[in-house]
């Protein structure tokens, strides 16, 4: 698959703050490239660089091959936003909005017409279409929003953090429109500090943190870089301390911790973790209530990295 | 911009009426006429001054009433149930008029008199030839009456608070255009809002961009300072000279001057499209009021003892200038008021125009 967007070495100060430090970016045509990482961390910065619209003081950015700056305008042509903040005009109706910022890009009235109505229908505006921004709710703002950002049929689209106070219905149907915007052959770069979203949506994965890139990769990769593969949690009553430790000795078994008659074990990877404390816990004559196995979350492959958690609590 | 400065004029005018018609109105008053002797002239006398005692007529001034001699005529007058005894014989006219008489009873009576006096040769020989021209002629003498003083000399009246009012509250109406300037920063500037931070990723040239942005404000600002002019002449009947070559030069340099301003605003002060529009509010509201909006003397406090202020305050230049233009005739002066506001014009629209084309930032 073709390099859409690459960029290399990229730093960009704000005084005496590094925002970006020597990031480095490939994504591939047709991908969904996730861009994961704290408040602060970066991220729209990034974006806003790759744009062109911030300066920055190091790097080389290049989009469909050529490099990109303010005036590559057959480049812009070719982008879409949906930026963080709701960008519609507020005296404009919800079918104005779209029509204004499609005809920024598709100057034939017949055509843009037509691509006005399919974003419509793709964010489900269609009830919607006279009434101005202030009489939506949030979530639907949030899909104008979205509109505004694709009518034109980009190849390259950002999505700076779209779900943000949004109601779970409404994410659903944003998270929904991107795969089909894939599916109809985009290429989509979407950050979020949010990790379930970008688990269930993104390709690969890069996850920064105060400009830096701690690791990128398929979620599966990101995931197997971390030592705890596998939390794995027995409800079982009375365990005594001889039999923790021989569960402690376990291979692949590097953390146990037994409360309130939970046993909670972390494990590396391995195919037969489970079964291996199963056994010795059923060979000591002990009798288990219920058994939990579950993957570690990018959250914990962040805080594993960094020491710290995604969200602040 | 467009209905808050009607609503302050039309609050003024309710408030004072057509100050202009007010002093220039004239309530019919009680007249007596005392004929001494018989002839032409006293003839010709009466029949002017009831001409101009038709009631119901617009050029009513008097109110004749009926009296047996010249005492009862003066016991009348002591007793204030008339305003204006004439005594009317060969060739001369004398007038009686109450103690405590008004300015304008004195000018009406002997307005009519003069002017009686002036004509009586013609209207004398048009007795003979044709009486149908001998009336014609008394009623041209009672609209020669000057007991009226023309629109420009009454708003020209120094000072004038009532037409300074109405020309610094159209002139406020202009410099609150300045929100049109801030909205175009919004609009253009990444940095301050998503809409421009989505309108500057797209394609679409930022140079022609702030040129059309502009227009699409500096054409319906125009539109608006004429409507509000039109209002201001025919309805409240303030004087607006007749001049219109240097009225449109006013308007169009005002409305791009106020843009302007506010583009150089908006580019200055920090927040949000909304703060920085209020901080602007706030800057007008300023220059407004110093220049005269509320106390008209303080133009003249400040030429007294600050007077470069007047120079520098957008208020003062805009009002001045239209002042000089509208009443003060003074071309020098308003071509002067108007070159300041076009230098100014152009150095924020260069300003202007050269940041709001930059399409990229320090920060977003």
């Amino acid at each position: 698959m073709a390099e859409i967007l690459k960029v290399k070495g990229l730093v960009k100060r704000y005084k005496e703050l590094i925002a970006i430090d020597h990031l480095d970016l490939s994504i591939r045509e047709g991908e969904i490239f996730g861009l994961l990482g704290p408040n602060g961390s970066g991220k729209s910065t990034t974006i806003n660089c790759i744009l062109s619209l911030l300066e920055y003081d190091k790097g080389e950015i290049e989009i469909f091959g050529k490099p990109m700056s303010p005036k590559a305008y057959e480049l812009k042509n070719q982008i879409g936003i949906v930026p963080q903040d709701v960008a519609v005009y507020e005296a404009l109706t919800v079918y104005e909005n779209i029509d204004f910022f499609c005809g920024l890009y598709i100057k034939d009235k017949e055509t843009r017409k037509k691509y006005v109505q399919e974003a419509i229908d793709f964010v489900a505006l269609n009830d919607f279409v006279k009434f101005k921004p202030s009489k939506l709710s949030g979530g639907l703002k949030r899909r104008l929003n979205i509109a505004c950002g694709i009518a034109h049929k980009p190849k390259l689209i950002f999505f700076d953090e779209p779900t943000v106070a949004v109601d779970p219905q409404s994410r659903n149907k944003i998270l929904e429109g991107i795969e089909q915007l894939r599916a109809n052959g985009a290429t989509i770069i979407y950050t979020s500090h949010y990790m379930e979203e970008v688990e269930q949506l993104c390709d690969r994965i890069l996850i920064i943190d105060k400009g830096h890139t701690i690791a990128e990769g398929t979620v599966d990769e990101l995931k197997g870089m971390i030592k705890k593969s596998e939390i794995i949690t027995i409800e079982v009553a009375g365990i005594d301390d001889k039999t923790l430790d021989m569960v402690r000795e376990i291979k692949n078994v590097y953390s146990v911790n037994y409360e309130n008659n939970t046993l909670k074990i972390e494990a590396g990877s391995g195919k037969h973790n489970v079964i291996d404390i199963v056994n010795l816990l059923q060979d000591k004559g002990y009798k288990m209530k219920k058994i939990f196995s579950e993957q570690p979350t990018l959250n914990d492959v962040f805080l594993e990295l960094t020491g710290k958690q995604l969200r602040d609590e | 911009m467009f209905v808050f400065p009607l609503a302050l004029m039309t609050a003024m005018h309710f408030a004072f009426d057509s100050i202009y018609d007010y002093q220039n109105s004239i309530d019919p008053m009680k007249t007596i006429v005392i004929e001494e002797g018989e002839g032409m002239y006293q003839d010709g006398f009466v029949d002017l001054v009831e001409t101009l005692s038709e009631e119901g007529s617009e050029d009513q001034l008097f109110v004749l009433e009926d009296v047996d001699s010249l005492e009862d005529a003066k016991a009348k007058l002591a007793e204030e149930e008339a305003e204006i005894i004439f005594v009317v014989s060969d060739g001369d006219i004398e007038v009686y008029l109450q103690e405590n008489h008004s300015v304008t009873a004195a000018a009406v009576a002997g307005s009519v008199a003069d002017s009686y006096m002036q004509r009586y040769t013609l209207i004398a020989d048009a007795y003979e030839r044709d009486p149908a021209l001998a009336m014609e002629l008394i009623e041209d003498a009672s609209e020669d009456v000057t007991y009226t003083v023309s629109q420009k000399d009454f708003f020209a009246a120094d000072p004038n608070p009532y037409s300074w009012y109405f020309l610094s509250t159209l002139v406020m109406g202009i410099l609150f255009m300045a929100m049109m300037g801030i909205s175009m920063v919004g609009d253009l500037r990444a940095d301050v809002s998503a809409e421009a931070m989505r309108y500057s990723v797209s394609p679409a040239r930022k140079g022609q961009m702030v040129i059309v942005s502009f227009l699409a404000r500096l054409i319906p600002g125009i539109a608006i300072v004429v409507v509000q002019l039109i209002v201001m002449k025919n309805v409240f009947g303030i004087y607006l000279g007749n001049d219109y070559f240097k009225l449109a030069l006013f308007i169009v340099s005002a409305v791009m001057f106020s843009i302007s301003f506010g583009v150089i605003c908006g580019l200055c002060f920090k927040g949000n499209v909304n703060q920085r529009g209020n901080k602007a509010t706030s800057l007008i509201m300023i220059s407004v009021f110093l220049s005269g909006e509320m106390i008209a003397q303080l133009p003249g406090i400040f030429e007294r003892y600050f007077p470069i202020f007047n120079k520098i305050n957008p208020a003062t230049v805009l009002n001045m200038a239209l002042f000089k233009l509208t009443i003060g005739n003074s071309a020098e002066g308003f071509f002067l008021n108007i070159a300041e506001i076009i230098g100014l014009t152009v150095i924020f629209l260069a300003i202007g125009i050269a940041v709001l084309r930059r399409e990229k930032y320090a920060s977003v």
